[in-house]
């Protein structure tokens, strides 16, 4: 199995020509329908680096041309390997991870995660609220709470997601190439998953909806004897909305600073806040909203037993999902985070050195694959014959 | 340019190596968040963890849920719908004509107490079909005009019943308060008469801020049509409670509403007489109107539905507990905890069926050249015989020398 860079290192040319690089970039890039990535550290380089889907430019002896044309810019080119397998491993995961709309070339593929199950799981509540209104389009929520939803209260633990998020970590990913093929394999963005997180959020949605409503009905909510309005009901709700998706993110992490942390739980308790300094404004402002968690629902335990209740019954089949998958039918990087965990590379050398190396040879592919191989060769072969009949002044790649 | 030689060991740690010493003046400073080296905590799923996760929900939901039920259960409540009794005979084929009529609308009913009722008792009128939620109605108020009586003219948002013809303002306007229940009920046991307590049964918040202590009903049902009750124009609005509570909008289209409170306790089996003035016009749109008298305990009014679902979330995760310790003890992956020779990147397109373990430990073993072909197949069976036992019996304890034995 060839790694990335050596797959990459076939089309990288020596020639100096500005024109020259353009074009043969440009030929690649129609020729194969794959991905270029160019490299290159001098003024002759720009055309190229822009040409190419990724252009990687070196800082250094020829100056900073290279680098301000460049989507990433590294200062060695020996970095251009941990830049490829650790941090394209770690993009890739965490743009799975997040929402993209990504357009491939054969077909539409928009991947759905995390900010679609969220967004699902809060905009369906209120559809389900409109049959008890006679669909006149009162909300149940709080404009305020509606605004803020996206906003603050969920967006950033996304963002550490997408920024932070590591399943395995760098020293692995280069120890282990092969990670990196999760990548152009496609594993993370098929129609399974994405059917399955747009399942979660619908589910999400129901529970919360169905508990509060059923939990809330008409009978007294207090000791005291007060019976719920909608000011309650609504805030009831969001706090459980607001408590499940957050909870859901936490599973969905693998990896935990002090800045996940902070997120993850600072958007709960930034939620509680808003609540509390929103009920603090006179009435003109918060209207229903008035003194409601200090009054109304702070002191009620049902409160307080509902949101615990709607948060664990929403992550309940995720956490199953989850446990049940890596019990039977784990991916690699599960297993490389077992690994880690019980510190069996410490334990274990000659078995981890063992596969380490064997992740670097060329051969140990099935017969199927060695197949694939060359039938991926004869139709590059093949496009390449195609493309030099369309383009007259072209130079064969030196492959 | 292109390099194979650049090896992970040495190219991958950038921040640590020292490369030419020349370039180190060029080199950004190093810190742990740039380089996302930040100390982080990587919690896996272990079966330990699992196993442990369902079980400490279980043991947390299955007693919340038997309180919140044994609360729900010491609740006692009566409900008397009336509506259509309180209607006499005759009159029942037209009732809206009857309830728009100014005959005579007492209407006796009487309550049996199943159980002992403590006080306070307290006393709501429930609504059926009634949607308080609908978009229209819950605009339809102007909360300055509560609030404060030089606002009185701020009228707007409450179209239709926001002018008085020619006479002023409405105070308070909108159609929330023009639709103000107003049947009454006054109750009686043993020809003794029951106080109802009528005060402390709005929020606080809503006596305070939100309704005024110089704001008085003006104009109140002057615009054309009445809606509901009529209020005393010499009692503030900071002190009508009936009006605070009915304000608060419900969320669904059956609801109850605090009418009062009843100080002394009932007796079981004891009949209560309610005499009650049946004003209030449901029957334009096929309302219910049902008389409640209920005690409340820590969690409220009677509801099992908290209670039944804390007890079925709870049960399924203790199932599910035990379901994860009977699956991971009788089916471990064989090739488990560290068997890098399961990857499937590793052994080409093929994914390993991990269930069938004997097949990924032959895999495993053919890597090894070493191994005799004749011998292999007995080879085979006789590992993967024993391992099958070792496994079955240490796999919770995540025994390392049954994967040291894998290695051979």
């Amino acid at each position: 199995m060839t790694t990335p860079l050596q797959r990459y290192t076939h089309y990288f040319v020596g020639f100096t020509l500005f024109n020259v690089l353009i074009q043969v970039t440009r030929l690649v890039k129609e020729g194969t329908g794959k991905t270029t990535l160019a490299i290159g550290d001098g003024a002759n380089d720009v055309g190229m680096i822009q040409e190419a889907d990724i252009g990687v430019g070196i800082s250094g002896v020829e100056g900073m041309q290279a680098v301000m044309a460049s989507d990433f810019s590294i200062s060695q080119f020996r970095f251009l390997e941990r830049l490829l397998v650790v941090h394209g491993h770690w993009c890739y995961k965490r743009i799975a991870q997040m929402v993209i709309i990504k357009r491939l070339s054969r077909f539409s593929l928009s991947s759905i995660c995390y900010f679609f199950y969220k967004n699902i799981a809060f905009g369906l509540t209120l559809f389900y609220f409109e049959a008890f209104t006679a669909f006149s389009g009162q909300s149940v929520y709080n404009d305020w709470y509606m605004l803020l939803f996206n906003v603050i209260l969920t967006s950033l633990p996304v963002i550490s997601l997408g920024v932070f998020e590591q399943d395995v970590s760098a020293e692995v990913c280069l120890q282990f190439p092969a990670l990196y093929q999760q990548g152009p394999k496609n594993l993370f963005f098929d129609w399974y998953r994405i059917l399955g997180w747009m399942g979660n959020g619908l589910y999400t949605s129901l529970v919360i909806f169905i508990l509060n409503i059923m939990i809330f009905y008409n009978q007294a909510f207090r000791a005291e004897g007060q019976t719920a309005d909608m000011a309650a009901m609504g805030a009831t709700m969001f706090s459980c909305i607001i408590s499940a998706v957050n909870c859901q993110i936490a599973l969905t992490m693998s990896h935990f600073t002090w800045i996940q942390h902070l997120f993850v739980w600072g958007s709960v308790t930034t939620w509680y806040l808003f609540l509390l300094l929103y009920g603090m404004l006179p009435p003109y402002y918060s209207e229903d909203a008035h003194k409601i968690l200090v009054e109304a629902l702070g002191p009620a335990p049902i409160y307080w037993c509902t949101i615990l209740l709607v948060t664990v019954a929403c992550n309940l089949p995720y956490l199953a999902h989850i446990s049940f998958q890596r019990c039977f039918n784990p991916m690699d990087h599960h297993i490389i985070q077992e690994i880690k965990y019980y510190k069996k590379d410490v334990e274990d050398q000659h078995m981890w050195r063992r596969e380490r190396s064997k992740a670097r040879q060329e051969t140990k592919i099935g017969f199927t694959a060695r197949v694939d191989a060359k039938i991926r060769q004869l139709k590059g072969k093949l496009q390449r014959k195609s493309s030099t009949l369309v383009l007259p002044n072209c130079m064969p790649s030196p492959c | 340019m292109s390099s194979h030689t650049a090896s992970s060991s040495n190219g991958g740690n950038g921040s640590g190596d020292s490369g030419v010493p020349k370039r180190n003046s060029k080199r950004p400073k190093y810190s742990k968040f740039t380089q996302q080296e930040l100390p982080a905590c990587k919690p896996i799923l272990t079966p330990r963890w699992v196993v442990s996760a369902f079980l400490l929900v279980a043991i947390v939901f299955i007693p919340i849920g038997i309180a919140c039920l044994i609360g729900s259960r010491d609740v006692v409540e009566v409900v008397e719908r009336y509506e259509t009794k309180c209607i006499p005979v005759l009159n029942r084929t037209d009732k809206v004509q009857f309830i728009q009529s100014a005959a005579d609308k007492t209407c006796r009913i009487s309550m049996t107490i199943p159980k002992r009722m403590k006080q306070p008792i307290y006393v709501y009128y429930q609504l059926d079909n009634f949607y308080q939620n609908h978009r229209r109605y819950v605009k339809s108020r102007s909360d300055e005009q509560l609030k404060s009586a030089s606002k009185e003219n701020d009228t707007s948002a409450c179209k239709p019943e926001d002018i008085a013809n020619g006479r002023g303002a409405i105070v308070p306007c909108g159609l929330i308060a023009w639709s103000l229940f107003n049947d009454t009920y006054s109750f009686s046991r043993q020809n003794q008469s029951l106080t109802v307590n009528k005060m402390g049964i709005a929020w606080k918040s809503d006596k305070q801020k939100r309704f005024g202590k110089n704001v008085f009903p003006k104009n109140f049902q002057g615009g054309g049509l009445v809606g509901g009750a009529t209020l005393n124009e010499s009692i503030p609005l900071s002190e009508q409670e009936d009006l605070m509570v009915w304000m608060r909008t419900a969320a669904l289209p059956t609801f109850r509403k605090l009418y009062g409170k009843i100080e002394v306790d009932l007796e079981e089996k004891e009949v209560i007489n309610v005499t009650l003035m049946n004003y209030y016009n449901t029957y334009s749109f096929n309302g219910k109107k049902k008389l409640v008298l209920s005690t409340t305990s820590w969690i409220g009014g009677r509801n099992d539905f908290l209670g039944i679902a804390y007890l079925t979330v709870g049960m399924i995760c203790f199932a599910l507990s035990m379901g994860f310790t009977i699956v991971y003890f009788v089916k471990p992956r064989l090739a488990f905890y560290g068997d890098l020779a399961t990857l499937p990147s590793y052994h080409g397109t093929e994914v390993l069926d991990r269930t069938k373990n004997v097949h990924g430990i032959l895999l495993m073993f053919k890597a090894h050249p070493s191994l005799p072909i004749g011998t292999e197949a007995l080879h085979h069976f006789g590992t993967s015989l024993l391992i099958v036992t070792l496994m079955s019996m240490e796999c919770l304890k995540h025994d390392i020398d049954s994967g040291r034995i894998l290695m051979v």
